[in-house]
């Protein structure tokens, strides 16, 4: 089992006890009132059969407030998720806190820092150092969208989930658009991992078909699900936060009163991507600091319910460059997220919004990582950290403590040393060539990629699986139109350029 | 009055009570135990008169827990500071934060990011721009450098005082050396200005007699005086983090003795500027994350004392404008703000108190404000709720954009930064893909060319200033301490045709 980081101080809190019961209060009562639009037959009769108010006209479903609570109280608090590998299974629980990445569609050039698509030896690359970090307990969806210009839009993800059952034993993540997770837990299941169902919501208050399928799927096959929601508030949410936080609780709520029906006790989180508009280009305001009121807020109503959060809002920024305000605006929203109570933070490797993501910058983010979960840990008080008998025994100048037992004892375990921060003197600086982060960085970079090896990679067997899997699911799209027939024969040229079958 | 920002939820809080007391405690204990040594004369009779006992073959001054205990609870809580222009004032204490200037020795060149020695003019731009930034409160002592090209050294902090009252209206302040801090107070009060100053120890448990001396001269002038330990734990104090605040705190109190012997109420302020020691160099360890977790625990205890405090730490170790450098600051002034420190030292550092730019500060105060805003949380109430709203607008296609509700609360809910990069890549590609650093050096000329002090000093006052700085410059050539050499180059700058400003 992989060990997240363990938070040994209280919750830090900006509501009162009165201003989190409003917020429930809202959230059932725009539940009950208003209700949601669930494109979704099936889903429309489990509701009914449950007494919820549906009309299958106008797909509407008004929830009662006892069926609400009753399917909170179902969903456990803390939960284990089974990866390939034993050694990188999850807890997902209270004070246990873990890590993941946030996508980019493409990679960026770190020169002219212009994005582009990444090639499939990137895309490889960047799950292989995912796949090497130890604080990156799992991974997301993508880290790329698909790779090279030469693969169906269709194919891209569930040629990046082959690649990423290959290239790592981390549990992943499965998106849900047109059938695509139906692939992705085959070959999960062919490979001998569990993997995260991934429904989406869609602001405001709106389900669409293949989203909730993908509960249907994570009940059948008995899989945990992690339930995304992101509206942006002053779009797709009320602009205040207060009312961001009702609106986002409220779409989130019936993903889990449906998966609870469908599997009592089901293994649930709720991931947080509320962001706020940027009124001056219609574009979410990545890295706006209301974000984190909001997601502080948002851990203190849902540890309320019982139920993990995830924190997807501290990975995109509104930074195009590796740069001082990529630093803070990554940061502050993490730190915030981890002190208020998210079991996972979507920390590693993005750069701006959803469209960059780069190797170096998941190193970069992984001496933040240590940083929290070194703070998480605090501060150990007893007799011998403490000191007093030693604090009198050095006393006043001329006393110092470099040569003392106690200091060659205690400082490693209190001082976190990070990777591939400067830490040098000046002089020292400049006699090293001036190196910076990112030059420390790329070096590590280096490092992961020419000693990591996948653990265990996967047996020929599963290699024969996930190449039938790609098979059907090419031939699926194919029957589907969603892969024209000159599309296909770009991508087998692509395909052939990789030296891979088709 | 600045209203600085206010914290409207409880501070972080990283200690457990009794875990508190233990500290508390172990303070009490090294106070009594082994007491701390004063140099100054002045200071030991004075504490012998009040009942400690003293051990005059080394100076060793051991203070009774009762007469501790009093001298803490002398301390008012919160009290207002005077700034030049009353619309700097201040009221420290509390649940407020300001923030401050932070100052390096030198200037970076920010192509090459070596550091090298200012001159008067840069100085001068620099404390307009501190002067200008909304979010820099107090323009304190060093800043924005300790000197500047071709003033010698001892005459660094009486001309730093004068550039700072010459072009900034805010609250300042200004340290001793040699005696300077007697033209300093006579500066302050011939512009009608309150100063705070400082009484430093020399850890281990330890006062120097100038620490002492500027002491009893800051609270004749009825000045603030901040104590502060500047401890290196592993170094000058134990390695463990725990051990170290004894050891600090111990130190801080006994100046805080002394200050309340002197003059019973005198206003003073505890500053956290305490560091690890990096073991392999040698220096502090600049940016660590266990300055956060002291800072926490620091604030707690001395919120229990009543005593408002300062946050000296935001000393990045990065040597440029990086991703590093904001991460490293970010969080030390995220965790010290939501902990409670009052007033915090930020804007413009850069390496370890070596280096400053204004440019750097003009970023910062962008990091400021977000941390700013997020300590004002989250307004709950019927109209930030907005049930009637979110039931109004129900599912898709309804949306927020076009509601009165999103034009009334947008600006409210989100702060808007003044020099990050919020742009899409369209947009940021088609404008010359503008990073913060250059959006900042923009703002910089801006504000040089439009900002003016407010009020710029009367002819009377600036008259007042000259007169002293001649004086001083008399004192210190007459004590042999401005060299003939040192006076030559001193010389020539102070009959430069646009002294004082270039």
């Amino acid at each position: 089992m992989l060990k997240g980081f363990t938070r040994n101080f209280p919750l830090f809190k900006i509501l009162t006890e009165e201003q989190v019961e409003a917020i429930h209060r809202g959230t059932l009562d725009v539940l009950q009132e208003t209700g949601v639009s669930v494109y979704n037959e099936r889903a429309l009769k489990v509701f009914k059969k449950a007494d919820c108010d549906v009309n299958f006209e106008t797909k509407r479903v008004k929830f009662p407030p006892g069926l609400i609570e009753e399917c909170l109280r179902k969903a456990p608090s803390s939960f284990r998720v089974k990866a390939r590998n034993p050694k990188n299974d999850l807890v997902i629980g209270p004070g246990n806190i873990l890590f993941f990445n946030f996508p980019g569609t493409g990679t960026v050039n770190l020169d002219t820092w212009e994005p582009r698509t990444a090639t499939e030896k990137e895309h490889v690359n960047l799950i292989r150092v995912l796949d090497a970090l130890p604080n990156v307990h799992f991974l997301n969806a993508y880290p790329y969208f698909g790779f090279s210009d030469g693969i169906p839009e269709i194919m891209k993800e569930i040629e990046g989930v082959a690649l990423r059952m290959r290239n790592s034993t981390k549990v992943t993540v499965a998106i849900a658009n047109n059938d695509i997770d139906i692939f992705t837990i085959k070959m999960a299941k062919a490979t001998g991992t569990e993997i995260f169902a991934n429904p989406n919501t869609s602001s405001p208050l709106t389900y669409y078909t293949d989203q909730v399928n993908a509960c249907f799927l994570a009940a059948e096959y008995g899989l945990p699900s992690m339930i995304w929601d992101g509206a942006t508030s002053g779009g797709t949410a009320p602009a205040s936060l207060a009312g961001a936080v009702v609106l986002s609780n409220a779409e989130l709520i019936p993903f889990i009163v449906l998966i609870q029906l469908l599997n009592p006790g089901a293994r649930v989180s709720v991931a947080n991507l509320v962001l706020a508009q940027n009124m001056t280009n219609g574009a979410p305001a990545f890295g706006e600091i209301g974000v984190s009121l909001h997601n502080v807020a948002f851990n203190q109503v849902w540890r309320k319910y019982g139920i993990p959060t995830v924190c997807s809002s501290c990975g995109p920024t509104s930074s195009k460059r590796i740069d001082f305000q990529l630093g803070y605006q990554k940061m502050m929203p993490t730190i915030l997220s981890a002190i208020s109570g998210s079991s996972v933070l979507q920390l590693y490797s993005s750069i701006y919004g959803e469209i960059t993501a780069h190797p170096i910058q998941a190193v970069l983010d992984d001496d933040i990582a240590g940083m929290i979960g070194r703070f998480l840990e605090g501060i150990e008080v007893n007799d011998e950290s403490l000191a007093i008998d030693l604090i009198n025994e050095v006393g006043p100048i001329p006393g110092h403590y470099l040569d003392k037992a106690h200091t060659r004892n205690w400082w490693k375990k209190e001082q976190l040393v990070p990777k591939v921060a400067d830490r040098l003197t000046y002089p020292e600086w400049m006699k090293a060539g001036k190196k910076s982060c990112i030059d420390y960085a790329k070096e590590r970079v280096n490092e992961i990629l020419a000693v990591h090896k996948v653990d265990p990679p996967l047996t020929d067997n599963q290699e024969q699986d996930i190449e039938r899997i790609l098979k059907e699911a090419k031939e699926h799209y194919q029957k589907k139109g969603l892969i024209t027939d000159e599309e296909w024969e770009i991508y087998k040229e692509a395909l052939k350029e990789s030296g891979r079958p088709y | 009055m600045l209203k600085g920002f206010t914290r409207n939820f409880k501070p972080l809080e990283i200690l457990t009570e009794p875990q508190l007391e233990a500290i508390h405690t172990g303070t009490l204990n090294v106070l009594r135990e082994t007491g701390v040594r004063f140099e100054s004369e002045r200071a030991v009779k004075l504490f012998e008169k009040n009942g400690c006992p003293v051990d005059h073959s080394n100076n060793r001054v051991r203070f009774p827990e009762g007469l501790v205990e009093e001298c803490l609870r002398r301390c008012p809580s919160s009290f207002r500071v005077k700034a030049r222009n009353p619309k700097n004032d201040m009221i420290w204490g509390g649940n407020t934060t300001y923030f401050q200037a932070l100052s390096g020795t030198r200037t970076v060149d920010l192509d090459t990011w070596k550091p090298k020695t200012p001159t008067r003019k840069e100085y001068y731009d620099a404390v307009t721009v501190l002067d200008a930034l909304e979010n820099v409160h107090i323009v304190p002592w060093y800043t924005p450098w300790f000197g500047f090209k071709n003033v010698s050294p001892v005459m660094a902090m009486p001309e730093g005082l004068a550039a700072r009252l010459r072009n900034s209206s805010k609250f300042t302040c200004a340290n001793y050396s040699m005696g300077c801090e007697i033209f300093n107070i006579e500066i302050a009060q011939a512009v009608g200005a309150e100063l705070r100053s400082s009484m430093a120890a020399s850890p281990p448990l330890t006062y120097y007699n100038d620490a002492a001396e500027n002491a009893f001269r800051i609270i004749k002038a009825g000045f603030i005086l901040l104590l502060t330990s500047g401890s290196v734990y592993g170094g000058t104090s134990p390695a463990t983090i725990a051990g170290s605040l004894i050891s600090s705190n111990a130190e801080i109190i006994a100046g805080i003795v002394l200050a309340q012997l002197i003059k019973p109420g005198t206003r003073v302020i505890a500053q956290d500027f305490s560091f690890p020691q990096n073991m392999r160099s040698g220096s502090p360890a600049f940016g660590a994350i266990e300055i956060s977790l002291h800072q926490a625990a620091f604030n707690q205890i001395w919120r229990k004392y009543g005593i408002p405090t300062d946050g000296g730490v935001s000393y990045p170790s990065s040597k440029k404008i990086d991703y590093q450098a904001a991460y490293e600051k970010a969080i030390i002034a995220l965790i010290g703000t939501l902990s409670g420190t009052n007033t915090i030292w930020i804007q413009g550092a850069l390496y370890g108190e070596l280096a400053f730019h204004p440019v750097q500060a003009i970023i910062d105060d962008d990091l400021v404000g977000m941390i700013g805003h997020f300590i004002e949380g989250i307004n709950v109430n019927d109209e930030t709720l907005a049930i009637d709203l979110i039931n109004a607008v129900g599912p898709i296609p309804g949306y927020y954009l076009n509601k009165a509700h999103t034009r009334k609360w947008w600006k409210k809910e989100q702060f808007v930064p003044k020099v990050a990069d919020r742009l899409s890549y369209p947009e940021w590609l088609k404008t010359g893909k503008k990073d913060c650093l250059t959006l900042a050096k923009a703002r910089y000329e801006e504000m040089l060319a439009t900002h003016k002090v407010d009020p710029p000093l009367t002819p009377g006052q600036e008259k007042d200033i000259e007169r002293i700085l001649k004086e001083a410059r008399e004192y210190y050539k007459k004590k042999g301490l401005i060299s003939d050499r040192e006076w030559a180059a001193y010389k020539k700058d102070l009959e430069s045709p646009n002294y004082p400003y270039a």
